[in-house]
């Protein structure tokens, strides 16, 4: 059967190139040559795109990819002319259907966005004070001067569409009482209204959760086949661009690498930044067959040589006790409201939930938004109450220690945040803050902890001189190796990583994730790691925890919850993740609108309590309702 | 010719504002001529108060050195027993009306200054627990806070100063106690918003006591915010003064400030004594308006939190 739908596949194929060569031969809808953007800066004008030369040919989607700072968004953002005209210069041509962008009037400008090049944005666009079908109507009224009822009848077939389901009764919704992933199918709704030639998406999946993020790329995919036409997908992801693109820009810092057929840049590509770019991207799959967890190989930017991984031991070393046990853990937030301010319903953010955590070993959370996993984090560091539960560290419980043990059991464990740009005091050199702690704890002298800072800057591969530099002085990645410093600056046994990699962008996020466990490897941490991001999780953990509202579902080692998924939502999460493999392009997935559901509840309710199978030694499956 | 520098945009812009974060601030604020004119002619004002026993001809408040020959003299007559110039014309008592302004303005500068400087320290640490403790102690500071505010400030400060009687230390109290709240709530809004943000609570997670949070995180990220209103506050101290000392609850008889000099003279506006009040009157008005001017503009520079 299998077979069989490869063939069907290759016919598919077949037609799908013959298409493609009578596409060829008409001239492109979207023309840029030499297009130079430059940003007035201090008086100065630095450019921040240089030179950028590529075409998007009818029904065809042309992806540009580049870490942030590369000038992806400028690009899209100059062909909409949607650049201030007093701080930002546009050199070179843009053609659309053989028009020039860059000299149309304002007038002009304004009549070809929406009618014939539309966009859609990370977070969708969409006015919070008017319903999701006034608004709708509004456009269609507008642009394609249609009379109210054609209109209203028109929204209704573009919700549908988009695969809204109840589409008639959701047009009296407002946009916030959708959900993000639904929000964007509007948004993408209204700039289908004015069927235009060419959709730019700017990182529109990218806030989305992955299973959502899966619908979209499929929606926008199907869209463009019915509709028959051209897309500009502005990303960052290696794998969404495997997913969607027909050819891709390289970008970086503002240079084009390379344009060119999407296989030939995957498979092919002879440049050392695009290589780098790939080999850095966490590619699921690439694991299968391994128990422990191993280092990203590293790719140098400019020579294109490949560093293998270092293949040490990481094996957990086994002990009778557990560092870190967690067990019948429940945190509720109430909701409040009504005039006297009384309780109206209960998040269950975290549900009855037990595990255990070895010294050196690594512990995946991994889930969707509003899944519980940074609550987990947080009420295990005791930044939320939990309700219930015991969580107890190296054989003390947290929550009979008095107020001075519990801090001083606290300092055993620390945490590393998301946001390297908010988890830094802005106002105090790197190197205080590294040293506050040490300062405060221990009993070093004022020279014996800027040693200490000195030795724990090295430790994260930075120079101990960067200690008198403000946060804003350094990048993403270098925020974050300091936050890994101040987390380990008072010896801690346990370090929770929330997201600590996820705002990271692919190459960076690659160096992170072997720091850490270059760091594990040499002083015997023990990892809870707090991410949505599969394949990173692939790379980095010993176990998998996988969590669906407030519960864990699945846990066990990582090789049997990638390889043999037991429960249906962890077959869900793992079959969504976009794959870097550009052939597998075509395949249709079927599309799907089920929503994440949603962990608030009435005050009444008491969670079932399903009971969980052992299907393999110490792979546990909560069995399904 | 770019391509080594914009190879790293993030290191060179970031070594800019290096250079000097405060010549930066001054070049930010400069870009508006009425700004800069407003802080020029601040300067100027508080030169002349520092400087007024240098600057005058006489000491407004020494009894022995005013002569009651001199009294109610037009600008630009000369003293019949000092010889000297009365420049802004004289009172009554044959005091020099310009030495009076300037000695005025150390008193309404002064007292401006220092209660709201004060009224900033207690107003942004309570307001600063609140927004980190939270529960009773927020609702505690708030709900005095509400109170505070929902009183009219000139009513307060004349209940305050008629039980407490006249001075210079009464009304700075009585300004501390009309003003703290706004320092609060400003204080409470902007640290609400910095308490969520990632290094209080990884400072938390270290187990920091409080008081190293609220002074060495907290504080210093919600200090911008705070320095407008202070501008702000200082001149709204400066007009409350003037207006308690124009009821006379303020300042004594004996060392008039700008306020008093404004009451003195407007017994005799209709008599054609137009100097009296008017020229205090000016002086005060430039003082606020130099100091809002200088206050706005530095509103707008501290708003786009970039950075």
């Amino acid at each position: 059967m299998i077979e069989n739908r490869n063939i069907a596949m290759q016919g598919d194929d077949v037609a799908e190139n013959v298409r493609k060569a009578f596409e060829m031969n008409r001239p492109p809808i979207l023309s840029i040559r030499d297009l130079t953007v430059s940003f007035l800066n201090n008086e100065t004008w630095t450019p921040v795109v240089r030179d950028i030369s590529f075409d998007v040919g009818r029904k065809e989607t042309v992806a540009v990819v580049g870490e942030s700072g590369s000038g992806k968004s400028v690009t899209a953002m100059s062909v909409m002319r949607l650049l201030p005209a007093e701080t930002s210069r546009v050199q070179g041509s843009i053609m659309l259907d053989g028009r020039s962008l860059t000299q149309m009037s304002d007038e002009e400008i304004r009549d070809i966005r929406g009618n014939e090049v539309a966009m859609i944005f990370q977070e969708a666009s969409l006015n919070p004070v008017y319903t999701i079908g006034f608004q709708l109507v509004e456009t269609l009224v507008r642009h394609r001067r249609m009379m109210r009822n054609a209109a209203l009848a028109e929204s209704v077939r573009l919700l549908e569409k988009v695969r809204i389901p109840a589409a008639r009764t959701r047009l009296n919704d407002y946009p916030h009482q959708l959900s993000g992933g639904m929000r964007q199918r509007v948004a993408i709704a209204m700039a289908l209204a004015c069927q235009p030639k060419l959709l730019i998406a700017d990182e529109p999946t990218t806030a989305l959760d992955v299973t959502i993020q899966a619908q979209i790329i499929e929606l926008i995919k199907h869209i463009q086949q019915e509709d028959d036409m051209s897309v500009l997908f502005i990303t960052h992801d290696m794998g969404v661009v495997a997913e969607v693109s027909d050819r891709t820009v390289v970008m970086y810092k503002g240079d084009m690498i390379e344009a060119g057929p999407t296989e030939q840049i995957f498979h092919h590509s002879s440049r050392p930044y695009t290589r780098a770019l790939l080999t850095s991207i966490p590619q699921l799959g690439s694991m299968t067959g391994k128990s422990e967890p191993e280092p990203f190989p590293v790719v140098d930017h400019t020579t294109g040589e490949v560093t293998p991984p270092d293949p040490a031991d990481r094996s957990v070393v086994p002990a009778p006790d557990p560092m870190l046990r967690v067990s019948d853990l429940t945190v509720r937030f109430d909701i409040r409201g009504g005039l006297f301010g009384g309780v109206t319903g209960r998040v269950h953010a975290v549900e009855d939930v037990s595990f255990d955590l070895f010294r050196g070993e690594t512990l995946s959370i991994v889930g969707e938004s509003g899944c519980g996993k940074s609550t987990t984090a947080r009420a295990i560091m005791g930044l939320v109450k939990p309700k219930s539960g015991q969580i107890r560290l190296d054989g003390g419980e947290l929550g009979e220690l008095s107020a001075e043990m519990k801090v001083a059991m606290r300092r055993k464990m620390q945490m590393v945040f998301q946001d390297p740009f908010a988890s830094l005091n802005p106002r105090m050199v790197v190197g205080d803050a590294i040293a506050e702690p040490i300062a405060r704890f221990t009993d070093l002298s004022a020279r014996g902890v800027a040693d200490r800072v000195a030795e724990l800057l090295e430790l994260v591969g930075l120079a101990p001189d960067m200690a008198r530099r403000f946060p804003h002085q350094f990048s993403g990645g270098q925020r974050q190796r300091i936050c890994i410093a101040r987390a380990l600056a008072l010896n801690p046994q346990l370090i929770v990583a929330d997201e600590a990699v996820s705002a990271l962008d692919a190459s960076v996020k690659a160096q992170v994730v072997n720091l850490l466990l270059d760091l594990q490897q040499r002083l015997g941490l023990a990892y809870l790691f707090i991410s949505h991001d599969m394949a990173v999780v692939e790379r980095i953990s010993h176990r998998v925890a996988v969590m669906y509202l407030g519960e864990i579902v699945e846990i066990g080692p990582r090789e049997a919850i990638f390889e043999n998924p037991q429960h249906p939502y962890t077959r869900t999460l793992l079959s969504a993740v976009p794959v870097a493999d550009p052939s597998r392009r075509h395949m249709n997935r079927g599309l799907d609108e089920t929503e994440i559901k949603s962990p608030l509840r009435s005050v009444d309710y008491v969670p079932p309590r399903l009971p969980i199978r052992e299907v393999a030694p110490g792979h546990f499956v909560r069995q399904v309702s | 010719m770019s391509g080594t520098q914009s190879h790293n945009p993030l290191v060179t812009s970031a070594a800019k504002v290096e250079a000097s974060p405060l010549a930066h601030a001054f070049h930010q604020f400069a870009r508006s001529r009425l700004a800069l004119f407003g802080l020029a002619l601040l300067l100027l004002i508080v030169c002349a108060a520092i400087f007024a026993p240098w600057l005058t001809p006489q000491n407004p408040y020494d009894l022995m050195q005013l002569d009651i020959l001199d009294g109610m003299l037009p600008p630009g007559e000369a003293s019949m027993s000092q010889g000297f110039i009365f420049r802004l014309g004289s009172d009554e008592q044959g005091r020099d009306i310009y030495s009076a302004i300037l000695y005025g303005l150390r008193i309404s500068l002064i007292v401006g200054v220092i209660s709201a400087l004060t009224a900033a320290i207690v107003g942004s640490v309570l307001g600063l627990l609140a927004a980190y403790v939270g529960g009773r102690t927020e609702s505690t500071i708030m709900r005095l806070v509400d109170l505070q505010l929902s009183f009219p400030t000139i009513l307060v400060a004349l209940m305050i100063l008629a039980t407490l009687g006249k001075g210079i230390t009464n009304v700075v109290l009585a300004l501390v106690i009309v003003e703290w709240a706004t320092f609060a709530r400003a204080a409470r809004g902007t640290a609400l918003v910095e308490t969520r943000r990632e290094y209080v609570e990884a400072a938390d997670c270290m187990g920091l006591p409080m008081r190293s949070i609220l002074f060495r995180h907290l504080l210093p990220n919600c200090i911008p915010p705070l320095i407008v209103i202070v501008t702000v506050q200082i001149a709204k101290a400066i007009s409350l003064e003037a207006t308690l000392s124009f009821l006379g609850v303020g300042v004594p008889v004996t060392e008039p400030s700008l306020g008093l000099l404004i009451a003195n003279g407007y017994q005799f506006m209709f008599a054609g004594k137009y100097w009296l009040s008017v020229f205090p009157g000016i002086a005060l008005l430039a003082t606020i308006a130099s100091i809002n001017l200088v206050g706005d503009r530095l509103r707008d520079v501290f708003n786009p939190r970039g950075a």
